[in-house]
């Protein structure tokens, strides 16, 4: 990269620049102008003689002349003004250009990094020196030329024509700019030195920060927030105090520059005033002078903010490259460039190894003297534990570490020198800690064959624009809308052909049955097709009906039938028989909503809710009578928290010493709040008569019919003839809920939903809706086990010919799965297994023993472990 | 229907008979009420226990495995506690309990006994006084038998 800001800046924005430069040298004519009128209209049209004049052909008066030469005036400050805001514009244009291709050039070396090179620097660091480090780079760079001539000329144009007026008068107007020039770089010196500093500490900061985002489960479970907490204040201290040594400084710099700008108007005043007495200057002089001055004032200003600005952003340029401009990073053509058949072709051959050394940042990961070599379709595997080089073995074997010495080919070609299209298409590595992408599983698996695009979206509107755009700013021309999916490398023709064929590999390792359940959990899209809506009616009314005919099975679930009381859900869902529309709101809170409340007023059965409501506090209260706050049989109860338990007590005192009458409004809707949420076959309280309960059922009807068409959109409601947006798949498919008063009915429930998506067809969907499950940031939801399974899964989809897995195979019961797996998808193709001990891989043609980065022992399995 | 009832019936269960009502209300309500329809099995014979019955409603019979298929050796009704050993430890079914009838129990489980017992140590005395008293029983018991 270029190692100075205006080496950046002229390399990539040189005509800009020039462009820039010219429009400004338009401006400084018009300008001049602007200053010589005035002195017309005071000293020829105020005060002159001899009217009428001819000009332009005509004869002026002198009124009519003032007007002339005003409004000449006016044009030249709407032209002055409009010269001003065309190269504002392109200012901006440019620096946003620039900034735009300083942050894809910065984040592009991030990914030619080596990945030693990540130990030593976190994202911490990175993220803030790309996005706001670099930000006021952009406002400068439009700057760059542009300013400094147009202020400078601008000073220059007042100068002259200052100097033009009376000699003295200059003199008088540049005197101090000597002792400006003198000590504002003395100043300014500091002021940078200390910038480079603060930014330093700001990364640490963000550094310190990223870090306690991603460690904070250690956080909790060590009770170190106190720790992270000074740790941050101590940073922030350090960067209070540098602002401030900065800011003092700064301001002094300020102090001196208005005063001497304002001591300079003593000596126009006195001299200036001297003179016109004397008559060796003209009043119009002074005045168009002294107003001439007030504007020097401007640009000058603008000058010495250009000079610090110059300054800060030329330390942060090279702060940030500094980072960037590492000498051992890839060569650009190792991502840029795209596969030949010649290197393709070159990947099945033989893997060779000839002396290979590599030192890494610590004890235990280091290669010595590697001679090895591993022809097409063996299967090996490298033995070692923690420490003995094996991990830094299969990272260098699928291109991710390079030798120190030595060489490492395949096919004859040097690894090293290969592009990362042709190892990414031919080799598939996964780590002992795969990465898993936020976003659906989908798209995990897909991640694997997302090379290059593999066709051009056309509907896009601002297609060419951006294109343009990205052209002139040495971005890349792909865009993301892309289809980016080479079906071609996973063997398949159609995107529907790719999910069978993930799913089938999914189904292999085993996780078929999780993917399935995490679609049955799932909600449906928006936008369901009427094909699968009907689908589910039909299976959801199958369903009804088979259970019918069992009673063993019908009195598990408890269905939601609109004249029917379902003891299972809750009062809440009883009476509106519909959950809010938007899913965050959890039962209990139905109550705080506005149409809800609207409705029991109306409707007369609020105090029925009360009433119910104290009756479920006061049998929770006797029943909790003898318990303290921390119980934990009083925690496994979802109806009230400890401390919602002392609250109650409260209302339930008050409303039994004066009545349910004498409640505030607020404490009648916490007591609604708690019916709404009593589910009477789990709670038993008793609270619940069977009038109650069919007085409830009978208010639904009225409940639905108090809300115009335009608030039901505000429920979903329970209706057995349509898909209910907020269940899950399973939920809609049985529309009703595990019984609680019976054994294994979630179980019951679960087979049946099994069977009965089976019978209808509906499992793959549901396998589909499965792979849209969101994984969480970084596939947080999912367990260490999913996520190598999936990156198992990924590594097949693309079929390689070589696949490098380092610790995958770790002695459970899982192993053999995989196992089977991978010997039937990589069938006569390599397979390098890093394993701890020789007996987790099995079936090998050769197994290769390290200890200490040494290969110590080589050979066919057998032999191997009859000496072992 | 409500706690009231099944309490009354808690009373009656002799490992639970020392324990005062307000305890037993407690351990009534974070218990389940569940319903058997005739036929279905309220246990297998080997799986972990994890949980008591107490027969509200209906009766039970006691199937044990032979090798000439499941033979049944008694049988449960109202009142009678249903594997109550489950909730004090680790230990697989000894029978096979089928509803004979449709049938109505309170299902004891293990982690909510247990947090009773943790919370009222009084309660856990009481078990453990019962306990006492069934072991001397069987002790007298294998002593008649022996001579």
């Amino acid at each position: 990269m270029e190692k100075s800001l205006f080496q950046f800046v002229w390399r990539y924005s040189r005509t800009q620049q020039i462009i820039l430069f010219l429009i400004t040298l338009l401006s400084f004519p018009i300008l001049y102008y602007t200053l010589e009128l005035p002195k017309l209209i005071v000293n020829d049209a105020i005060s002159g003689k001899n009217f009428p004049r001819s000009l332009l052909g005509a004869e002026w008066g002198q009124i009519d002349y003032l007007l002339l030469l005003c409004f000449s005036f006016l044009g030249l400050v709407v032209i002055n003004n409009a010269v001003k805001y065309v190269l504002n514009v392109y200012r901006g244009l440019v620096g946003e250009r620039m900034l735009r291709r300083l942050r894809y050039d910065l984040y592009k070396r991030v990914l030619l990094f080596r990945l030693p090179r990540f130990r030593k620097m976190s994202s911490g660091e990175i993220i803030p020196m790309i996005t706001s480090e670099v930000e006021p780079l952009g406002g400068f760079i439009g700057d760059a030329v542009a300013l400094p001539a147009f202020q400078g000329g601008q000073l220059l144009v007042y100068l002259v024509f200052i100097f033009v007026q009376d000699p003295l008068l200059g003199v008088a107007a540049i005197t101090f700019y000597p002792v400006q020039g003198y000590i504002i770089p003395k100043l300014q010196k500091r002021v940078n030195m200390l910038n480079k500093e603060r930014v330093r500490n700001v990364r640490r900061i963000s550094d310190r920060i990223g870090e306690s985002v991603q460690g904070i489960t250690e956080i909790h479970a060590n009770d170190t927030a106190q720790w992270h907490l000074a740790e941050l204040t101590d940073r922030l201290h350090a960067n209070f105090t540098i602002r401030f040594a900065v800011f003092r400084r700064k301001f002094m710099i300020k102090f001196i520059n208005n005063f001497i700008n304002q001591l300079t108007p003593f000596f126009f005043y006195s001299i200036g005033g001297y003179l016109v007495i004397k008559g060796d200057v003209s009043f119009g002089a002074l005045v168009a002078v002294l107003a001439a001055y007030k504007d020097l004032a401007g640009p000058w200003k603008e000058l010495l903010g250009y000079y610090q600005n110059q300054a800060d952003v030329r330390i942060k340029y090279e702060a940030i490259v500094e980072n960037f401009d590492i000498p051992d990073l890839y060569p650009d053509t190792r991502i840029s460039t795209e596969p030949t058949e010649d290197l393709l072709s070159a990947m099945a051959g033989q893997m060779k190894l000839d002396h290979v050394t590599y030192v890494g940042d610590s004890a235990g990961q280091e290669l010595s003297a590697i001679t090895l070599s591993i022809d097409p379709g063996e299967t090996v595997a490298l033995v070692g534990g923690d420490g003995s080089g094996r991990t830094e073995l299969a990272a260098m074997l699928a291109g991710l570490l390079s030798p120190k010495s030595g060489r490492l080919t395949v096919g004859g070609k040097n690894l090293e020198e290969m592009p990362e299209s042709v190892i990414g298409q031919k080799v598939a590595y996964i780590g002992p800690s795969p990465q898993i992408f936020s976003g659906t599983i989908r798209s995990n698996l897909r991640y694997s064959i997302r090379n290059r695009p593999i066709s051009t979206p056309e509907a896009l509107d601002d297609l060419a624009d951006r294109m343009r755009e990205a052209e002139l700013t040495g971005n890349t021309p792909y865009v993301i809308e892309a289809i980016w999916e080479n079906y071609q490398a996973a063997g398949v023709a159609t995107p529907e052909e790719l999910d069978t064929r993930a799913v089938e590999l999914l189904n292999h390792v085993g996780l078929g049955d999780d993917i399935y359940q995490m679609g049955l959990r799932s909600r449906f899209p928006e936008n369901l097709d009427e094909k699968t809506q009907n689908a589910i009616l039909m299976a959801r009314n199958k369903l009804f009906d088979d259970v019918q005919a069992n009673r063993n099975l019908s009195s598990k679930i408890a269905f939601w039938i609109r004249d029917a009381f379902n003891p299972t859900a809750t009062l809440a869902e009883n009476l509106l028989f519909a959950t809010s529309a938007d899913r965050h709101t959890e039962v209990g809170m139905l109550s705080e909503n506005d149409h809800v409340r609207a409705f029991l007023n109306q409707s007369g059965c609020r105090k029925l809710f009360v009433e119910i409501g104290i009756a479920v506090a006061d049998a929770i209260i006797e029943l909790f009578s003898d318990i303290d706050g921390d119980s934990a049989i009083l925690e496994s109860l979802d109806l009230m928290t400890a401390t919602e338990l002392v609250e109650y007590r409260n209302l339930v005192a008050k409303a039994h010493s004066q009545g349910a009458e004498a409640l505030e409004r607020w404490e009648t809707r916490r007591f609604i709040a708690l019916a709404f949420r009593l589910s009477p076959a789990r709670h038993r309280l008793g609270v619940l008569s069977d009038e109650r309960a069919a007085q409830i059922v009978s208010l639904r009807e009225a409940f639905r019919r108090s809300l115009s068409e335009e608030d039901r959109k505000d429920f979903a409601f329970f209706d057995r003839d349509a898909v209910h947006p907020y269940f899950s798949i399973s939920e809609n498919l049985v529309f009703g809920l595990p019984r609680a008063d019976r054994r294994g009915s979630q179980e019951a429930v679960a087979r049946l939903v099994s069977d009965i998506s089976e019978e209808v067809g509906l499992t793959a969907y549901i396998m589909q809706a499965g792979l849209d499950f969101d994984v969480g940031v970084m596939g947080s939801v999912l367990s260490v086990g999913q996520r190598r399974k999936i990156a198992l899964v990924r590594a097949l989809l693309k079929q390689p010919t070589i696949l490098i897995a380092d610790d995958l195979l770790q002695g459970t019961s899982e192993d053999q799965v995989t196992h089977a797996l991978v010997e039937q998808a990589m069938a006569n193709k390599t397979v390098i297994w890093g394993v701890n001990r020789p007996d987790l891989a099995p079936n090998c043609d050769k197994l290769h023993i390290m200890q200490s980065g040494r290969i110590v022992q080589s050979g066919a399995p057998q032999d191997i472990l009859e000496t072992v | 229907m409500g706690l009231n009832t099944e309490v009354e019936t808690l009373k009656k269960v002799p490992l639970f008979k020392g324990i005062e009502a307000a305890k037993l209300k407690l351990l009534a309500f974070i218990s389940d009420r569940l319903f058997f329809t005739q036929g279905e099995h309220l246990c297998d014979q080997g799986e972990t226990g994890d949980a008591a019955y107490i027969i509200l409603d209906g009766t039970a019979d006691v199937l044990v495995d032979t090798p000439d298929g499941p033979v049944k050796v008694a049988d449960f009704t109202v009142n009678d506690i249903v594997g109550e050993i489950a909730i004090l430890c680790d230990v697989p079914r000894t029978a096979t309990i089928v509803a004979a009838t449709d049938l109505e129990a309170l299902a004891i489980s293990k982690d909510n006994f247990l947090k009773l017992l943790r919370e009222f140590p009084d309660v856990s005395l009481e078990v453990m006084r019962e306990l006492g008293q069934r072991l001397d029983r069987m002790n007298k018991e294998l002593t008649l038998l022996k001579s």
